[in-house]
């Protein structure tokens, strides 16, 4: 084999490659020295929202754009926690309690949102999110009202800090890497074909005779599920729970990942998460407290006119071009 | 509930239902010329009252002699934001203009906040203690006794021989306000309706291909109907502090959101819609706020949208081919 025979390998597989390689740097992190807790945190907070904004895209992948979604974030957050303290349960077990939990809900919401489109549906979503607060808010001999709750750690917080955060950071990487590969399959199946038709033209996917209530319905359940999950691991790992897990930021954040990143697409959100989180948090961290947040909205101006598929049209561009350059190589 | 409260409580959703109407048509009629949603339209509204804050405190004149200035103000600003960022997405697809809206909102809320502050300010109304008040009374005089209309503008003066059967007491502001909105109502009416801007605008709205067809600058209507409907904002801000609500930059999301909620339950492009949902929020969250309390106030402006939306998924005036 020549140099050149393992490069156009490399090249044909270069997606399997860069998913390996990533897959290695995540597990290895936690143990490169001068990692100190505070990058931990921050990775963590990314990989809920990786998965957060990954079952906004999922919903957006059918064709409904939800303005919302912090709902089911907080929805999973909460069922999880009460479950937690009600029967003593592990936090590992009550996080799935509370996916399936807020899936139901979801399929609730997506019964009132099957016959609406676009803004409609954008501002019946985001009235549930308001509903959902109050509600919250309402019941607080369950759920504390605005003071909120203590939570349990999802690894009991006896041991030292460095270590919990470094065991949470593995439990949570997984959950991540699981909940994007079930997604990755979701969408390569015949259901993700039927989301597409759904999305590009809905009365045309109902003539081909896909049932479209349903397939929007299992959008609905499963983008609540992988949310629900997200909302109650971020919250197992900060420690405590308010109401402003419903905040309107929390419904924003997974829509400017995803297009940032470029939306309908797996890598989509992964790829714009990671990015706006350097952004965000290293301007946050060079003490830019408005700034960082007018440089994210310009940014996101910018990315809608300039770049409307997402940073991962860069690398798609990039990707063709060598491409290109290995095919005219194997046919020369 | 006796009467008065149940006065008291139709009389501040009228308030409140003025607010949302003006944003709600300057929103409808950007829809209307352009289909375009812009989700950014409260953060308009934050910038209309930090502008009018300002004049009010630099020049020290009357709030409500400000309202026309920002006005002005806000259509220019809403020209150049047509212009810079909505031109290049127009037809791009309906997601586009949301996500286009949501980078708005976080560059407009984040830039007030670092120039002014994100503190809570308010303006104190020169007609802070006023009122008008009426209702019955009855006067009591030597010899004779009978019941008269009474209409007071002062709420502060002594009663004298009154004895109030109801009185119902509407802080001027309020009054004020309700009467101001009624104003630039009709006076957009007659612009709409008489005028050849106006005109090429509904025809604009009607069909833009057509419209095109018969010489109408389209992109001129574009942007004076943005100029127009962040003017109409610009009012609904200016009044609204005015009438003594506390603010800091990021209190436009909620009630850009409601006057969302107002146009699809009216019906999207509809003026009529636009003036009946807004009325009908207004008074339903007055009594839901009495009733139910105060926490229930933003969820139950949702729920009537839920409802009318299960029943009718284009809105009570809206048309059914959308």
């Amino acid at each position: 084999m020549q140099a050149r025979d393992i490069y156009i390998y490399l090249m044909k597989h270069s997606t399997k490659f860069i998913c390996l390689l990533v897959l290695i740097l995540s597990f290895t992190i936690p143990f490169i020295p001068g990692v100190d807790a505070r990058l931990i945190e921050v990775l963590i907070i990314m990989y809920v929202f990786i998965m957060f904004s990954s079952a906004w895209n999922l919903l957006a992948y059918s064709g409904q754009a939800s303005l919302g979604h912090s709902a089911f974030l907080g929805l999973g957050a909460y069922t999880s926690v009460i479950i937690a303290k009600m029967f003593n349960l592990n936090p590992l077990i009550t996080v799935i309690i509370g996916g399936l939990f807020t899936a139901i809900i979801g399929l609730l919401i997506g019964l009132t949102c099957v016959r609406l489109r676009e803004w409609f549906l954008a501002m019946v979503t985001f009235g549930f999110a308001i509903i959902i607060h109050t509600i919250t808010v309402e019941l607080s001999g369950i759920t504390g009202g605005h003071d909120g709750l203590p939570t349990k750690h999802l690894v009991s917080a006896s041991v030292l800090t460095i270590t919990r955060y470094r065991n949470e950071y593995y439990i949570i990487l997984i959950f991540t890497i699981l909940s994007i590969y079930i997604i990755n399959t979701v969408i390569k199946s015949k259901i993700g074909l039927a989301f597409e038709a759904i999305r590009e033209n809905e009365l045309e996917a109902k003539v081909m005779g896909i049932d479209t209530t349903k397939y929007k319905l299992i959008g609905f359940a499963l983008s609540a599920f992988f949310s629900g999950i997200a909302g109650a691991l971020m919250i197992h790992h900060i420690g405590y729970l308010t109401p402003d897990i419903y905040s309107i930021e929390n419904s924003f954040r997974p829509i400017i990942y995803c297009i940032s990143g470029g939306l309908f697409t797996i890598e989509g959100p992964i790829i714009g998460t990671f990015i706006i989180t350097v952004i965000w948090d290293g301007l946050k961290y060079f003490g830019l407290i408005y700034e960082h947040l007018v440089i994210i909205g310009l940014l996101l101006i910018l990315i809608v006119i300039f770049l409307p598929r997402g940073f991962i049209s860069i690398f798609e561009d990039i990707n063709k071009r060598f491409r290109s350059v290995t095919y005219q190589d194997t046919t020369s | 509930m006796n009467l008065t409260v149940l006065f008291d409580i139709i009389f501040w959703g009228l308030y409140a239902g003025c607010i949302y109407i003006l944003l709600a048509i300057g929103l409808n009629l950007i829809f209307g010329v352009m289909k375009v949603v812009n989700f950014a339209h409260g953060e308009l509204l934050m910038l209309s009252i930090y502008i009018t804050f300002f004049i009010h405190m630099i020049f020290n004149v009357n709030p409500y002699l400000v309202v026309p200035v920002t006005m002005l103000v806000m259509f220019f600003i809403g020209i150049f934001i047509e212009r810079l960022c909505f031109r290049p997405i127009m037809g791009t697809g309906k997601l586009n203009e949301i996500f286009l809206s949501l980078g708005l909102i976080y560059l407009l809320q984040n830039t007030v906040a670092l120039v002014w502050g994100s503190d809570f300010r308010s303006i104190r109304s020169p007609f802070e203690n006023d009122a008008v008040v009426f209702g019955l009374a009855k006067i009591q005089e030597p010899g004779r006794e009978f019941i008269v209309m009474n209409l007071t503008k002062i709420q502060n003066q002594s009663i004298g021989d009154y004895i109030p059967i109801w009185l119902v007491r509407l802080p001027l502001d309020y009054v004020i306000i309700i009467f101001v909105t009624i104003f630039l109502l009709i006076l957009l009416q007659i612009f709409l309706r008489k005028t050849t801007i106006g005109m090429n605008m509904r025809a604009t709205s009607q069909n833009r291909e057509a419209a095109m067809l018969t010489g109408i600058n389209v992109e001129w209507m574009d942007m004076i109907s943005f100029g127009l409907g962040s003017a109409l904002a610009a009012a609904a801000g200016s009044l609204w502090c005015v009438s003594g609500v506390i603010f800091n930059p990021y209190v436009g999301s909620i009630p850009a959101i409601k006057a969302f909620a107002v146009i699809i339950l009216g019906g999207l492009g509809s003026i009529e819609g636009a003036i009946a949902g807004g009325l009908i929020y207004g008074m339903a969250e007055n009594f839901a706020s009495y009733i139910f309390g105060g926490a229930w106030k933003d969820a139950t402006s949702f729920i009537i949208l839920l409802i009318v939306l299960i029943l009718k998924p284009t809105g009570l005036f809206g048309e059914s081919n959308r």
